[in-house]
């Protein structure tokens, strides 16, 4: 395979790359485009691309082959080679954002390193790709353990055992006060929503639902469990993508709480909430949602794993930077109907509003993705926004540069 | 009932009083020393309570004061002090001090009151304890009881609150133990008493855990809220007083939880130890000394019963004796005497008896000879006022004819022929005087065949209707018609139905009406005689039947006599009622 749709992961970036990469401000940049030009109703573009790139097995990257793996990652747009190195793309519909949709669409197997092993959640190789364009990797290879979970993976970084680690904001503490090797710490952009979602198979009273909501105070959990990374929020897109996350409102209504607690019959006000113990910050961030739901005057019961729990807190991976698609994503994880698709902004926050009228679902956090890398040395943090690795100018102690 | 009878149930009911006295005595001293051990008991492990109370007090608070001097408490409240002090580094702080200090509940608590780290609720970081910084002079405060919120239950807690310091900087510690099952495990229980632990509203635990019923106990509970003291009472859990506990009741006062609560001063009743003790074995060994002494009581009472029985009967025969002799000379034995030889009051009335009876016969004896005086001296004033009248027309007829022979001789035969006339006609009435006193001496016995009463009253009333015409006297007859017949001499009672009649028709000289009546009378038959004369007094009435009594200036006084002679050879009944002016009615009943 030379390029198609890799599922989504920090290992997506070593392997395969795409048109255009977004800068840490989210700004398109040029990766194996070097330049683009659209016409004024922006339905006409074209791509230059970079000269001199090579799939990792040795053949060229030609406008032909881009665009055969461009047309399908673009549904509805019209994609063929104009020229060895031009991309045309068209559509019948202004293709405002094509280059923030290239920058996680149509990747192509030309990657700085090479997948050289890979047995499926245990580990993966991957190797420096002499040819890539942007110059051989400093690193030589890179051994990734998957399937760890994030206490065994700090106490690899703890050992020595592994040079970058994905970190829960409740260890960045620990991290941060290690000794021996000076810890870095990446974050990506704020892309896992920490949320409560009722099950939708399980009938509850929307007084209940609303209570439990007004109950939680966020900024406790904030600032102590998640040693404030990412931000408290009350809706289902983080601010930095929709824009609008700021208007749903997240501050704790207690005497509301209550009222609607009160209303309740007694049996009417206890729950059960579960959470995955692989999540690290789950079980503290969920006991603490039973302590502000114990203010309002409900009984919740925590318990790992539960399957018929009334509650579950979970962590949803932001999928795309498309708005729209990042809200369906979230809404399937969730439980939640599908959201009606609007081009505007305004369509989309009705979207999401209506998502969450019913309190269905109750947003608490958007976090980043952490990593903590030992004996890492990098000029700025080589990963993207969605946390994707970025590894091609990497160099370890002891290495040279 | 006899007197005997009386006696030996009076005999019984006292035996049984006395014995049922005593039992109840020695029962009640039993129960009451039973009792007065079981509070001693309960006492003691009271005071156990107390001394183990004071004991944990003491430790917990060495223990907390040991987490407030410790250094990394002092770390904590200097790193705490600083402008940029981020609390949430000490979130897990209070578990491993709690473990290592071995108390249940800690919590670091601000100098603002915030929770900095809490042991026994990790998730209540940064919520607020305002009670704690109202408090003053903490170090130097006993330990006190508090009830501690947790995740899915409350507990009652002996807390001490310490305050870490370094200059001006502060972290209140506030550390305890839980009042659970492992402290009520801490005692040590003879057999047969519990230790268990109330907490508001209403849990009831026992060292082994929650107790399935805990409504018996609530009265105690109720009690306890009330009075805010120590008390006792005895719970029963079942009917069977087997099952019944002692309860002494010690609460526990706190200070609450409330907002504007003054920490330490206890104020608020958070529960109360409750130390049982079981009544099963009093119980039961008051049972066993029940049935011991019911056992005991039968046997003494049926003794005493044998004994009162042999005693009643040697002290009721004189009286049964007595009793005897007395029925004998009602039934006209006058002759009887009891044969008592006792001492004392029965011997008295023995003789008493013996000596009445002896002076009753000799008052009878003389009764009987002053009756026959008078009877004679009776017939004789009789006699001599009915033979006075005819003798003095015989004397002076005698004493003419004398007269007429000395002085008349030629009148003489005139005289003579007169005067034996005269002598005739008095000796005539001589010769009925003396009849009638002949007839009521000889009355015969009845000759009793089966008679029609109806008959012989219409067959005596033919003999006298031309005197009742003469006389002016009516006759009404009302005759019952299915009068039966009775067994009776037709001659004699005849003769006392024409004597009756006759008897009316003299009371009525100036006419009347004779009204003859007969019914059935209880099985047998009545016959009423009435006149409308003038009537009787009383007195007259009471007199009636006397012999030689009448009313008349001609009678004999025996008319009326042999009637109730004749009715009283009929085994019959006469009586007689009467009014002045009413006239008198003469009532016979027949068998």
């Amino acid at each position: 395979m030379r390029g198609g749709q890799p599922d989504a992961g920090p290992l997506r970036a070593l392997v395969f790359e795409t048109l255009v990469r977004l800068d840490a401000a989210g700004a398109p940049q040029p990766c194996l485009a070097v330049s683009w030009q659209h016409d004024a109703a922006a339905k006409r573009w074209q791509f230059n691309l970079r000269p001199g790139v090579k799939f990792h097995d040795g053949s060229p990257l030609t406008a032909a082959v881009a665009a055969t793996i461009l047309a399908a990652a673009l549904p509805g747009a019209t994609v063929a080679a104009a020229g060895d190195s031009t991309v045309a793309i068209r559509a019948n519909r202004p293709l405002a954002d094509l280059p923030l949709d290239l920058a996680h669409n149509g990747w192509l197997e030309t990657g700085p390193f090479r997948p050289t092993a890979f047995d499926p959640g245990h580990r993966a190789t991957f190797t420096a790709n002499a040819d890539y364009w942007g110059g051989r990797p400093f690193l030589d290879a890179i051994d990734v353990q998957l399937g760890r979970g994030l206490r065994d993976q700090l106490a690899d970084l703890e050992l020595g055992k592994a040079d970058v680690v994905e970190v829960d904001p409740i260890d960045l503490r620990r991290v941060q006060g290690g000794t021996g090797f000076s810890r870095s710490v990446w974050s990506s952009a704020a892309v896992r929503l920490i949320a409560l979602a009722f099950q939708p198979d399980h009938p509850s009273d929307p007084r209940l639902r609303e209570a439990l909501a007004l109950s939680i105070d966020r900024a406790p959990m904030h600032s102590v469990l998640l040693q404030k990374q990412g931000e408290p929020t009350a809706a289902l897109l983080p601010q930095w993508l929709s824009g609008y996350a700021f208007a749903f409102p997240a501050a704790l209504d207690l005497p509301r709480a209550r009222a609607l607690s009160n209303a309740l019959p007694p049996a009417g006000r206890t729950l059960t909430l579960t959470y995955d113990p692989a999540m690290r910050a789950a079980r503290s961030l969920a006991e603490r949602v039973a302590v502000n739901a114990h203010d309002a005057g409900l009984a919740v019961q925590v318990s790992p794993q539960n399957p018929h729990a009334d509650v579950r807190l979970l962590e949803v991976y932001l999928t795309s930077l498309d708005p729209a698609q990042a809200l369906a994503g979230f809404a399937a994880a969730l439980g939640l109907p599908t959201p009606s698709t609007g081009a505007s902004l305004a369509a989309l926050y009705e979207s999401e509003r209506k998502l969450l009228e019913g309190f269905h679902a109750i947003p608490l956090f958007q976090l980043p993705i952490l990593y903590a890398a030992s004996r890492v040395h990098v000029d700025a943090p080589p990963i993207t926004r969605l946390g994707d690795w970025r590894f091609a100018d990497v160099w370890l102690s002891g290495t040279a540069p | 009932m006899t007197f005997r009878t009386r006696l030996l149930i009076a005999f019984a009911i006292a035996v049984v009083v006395a014995v049922a006295f005593v039992g109840a005595v020695v029962s009640t001293a039993t129960r009451r020393a039973f009792e007065r051990l079981d509070e001693q008991r309960v006492s003691a492990l009271a005071a156990q309570f107390h001394q183990e109370f004071l004991r944990r007090q003491r430790e917990i608070a060495e223990r907390v004061k040991d987490i407030a001097e410790a250094d990394s408490t002092r770390d904590m409240v200097i790193a705490l002090s600083r402008p940029d002090a981020d609390p949430s580094a000490y979130v897990d702080a209070a578990q491993p001090l709690a473990a290592a200090h071995n108390l249940d509940f800690l919590e670091l608590i601000s100098v603002t009151g915030s929770i900095v780290s809490s042991a026994q609720w990790p998730a209540r970081f940064l919520y607020q304890e305002d009670w704690v910084t109202r408090g003053t002079d903490w170090n130097a405060r006993e330990p006190f009881l508090k009830r501690e919120d947790l995740p899915t239950d409350t507990a009652l807690a002996l807390v001490a609150v310490r305050l870490a310091s370094v200059g001006d900087s502060k972290l209140y510690v506030v550390g305890g133990e839980a009042l659970d099952r492992d402290f009520l495990s801490s005692f040590v229980l003879p057999d047969g008493m519990r230790a268990l632990l109330f907490r508001e509203p209403q849990s009831i635990a026992g060292a082994s855990g929650p107790i399935p019923r805990t409504a018996p106990l609530a009265p105690l509970i109720d009690a306890v809220r009330k009075q805010r003291r120590e008390l006792t009472r005895t719970v029963q859990w079942s009917a069977d007083a087997v099952d019944a506990e002692t309860f002494h009741a010690i609460p526990l006062i706190g200070p609450g939880n409330g907002p504007g609560k003054d920490p330490g001063a206890g104020d608020e009743l958070m529960g109360a130890f409750l130390v049982g003790s079981s009544r099963g074995p009093q119980v039961r060994l008051e049972r066993f000394m029940l049935r011991i002494e019911i056992l005991v009581a039968a046997g003494g009472i049926l003794l005493a019963l044998l004994v009162a029985f042999w005693t009643t009967a040697r002290i009721t025969r004189p009286v049964e004796a007595l009793a005897a002799g007395a029925r004998a000379v009602a039934a006209g034995d006058w002759r009887t005497q009891v044969d008592v030889h006792s001492s004392g009051e029965i011997g008295a009335l023995a003789a008493a008896f013996n000596q009445m009876t002896r002076d009753l016969l000799e008052q009878r004896d003389r009764l009987v000879q002053a009756e026959r005086v008078a009877a004679w001296r009776e017939l004789a004033r009789r006699l001599a006022h009915e033979l006075k009248n005819p003798l003095f027309p015989l004397q002076i007829t005698v004493e003419n004819l004398q007269r007429a022979r000395a002085a008349h001789p030629e009148q003489f035969d005139e005289v003579f022929r007169e005067s034996t006339a005269t002598l005739l006609a008095e000796l005539g009435k001589l010769r009925g005087i003396v009849g009638r006193f002949s007839d009521f001496a000889k009355m015969p016995q009845p000759q009793l065949e089966t008679v029609d009463l109806n008959g012989l009253v219409r067959d005596s009333l033919k003999l006298f209707e031309a005197q009742m015409q003469a006389a002016g006297v009516a006759l009404r007859l009302d005759l019952a018609a299915d009068l039966r017949a009775i067994q009776a001499d037709p001659g004699q009672l005849g003769r006392a139905l024409q004597n009756l009649v006759l008897n009316a028709i003299d009371a009525m000289p100036a006419g009347g009406t004779l009204a003859m009546r007969t019914a059935p009378h209880e099985g047998g038959v009545r016959l009423e005689v009435s006149d409308t004369g003038q009537g009787l007094t009383q007195e007259e009435c009471d007199r009636l039947f006397t012999p030689y009594y009448t009313t008349k200036t001609h009678g004999t006084g025996l008319g009326l006599a042999i009637v109730q002679s004749v009715i009283s050879d009929h085994a019959g009944r006469i009586g007689v009622r009467s009014e002045p002016g009413k006239g008198t009615t003469f009532v016979i009943d027949l068998a």
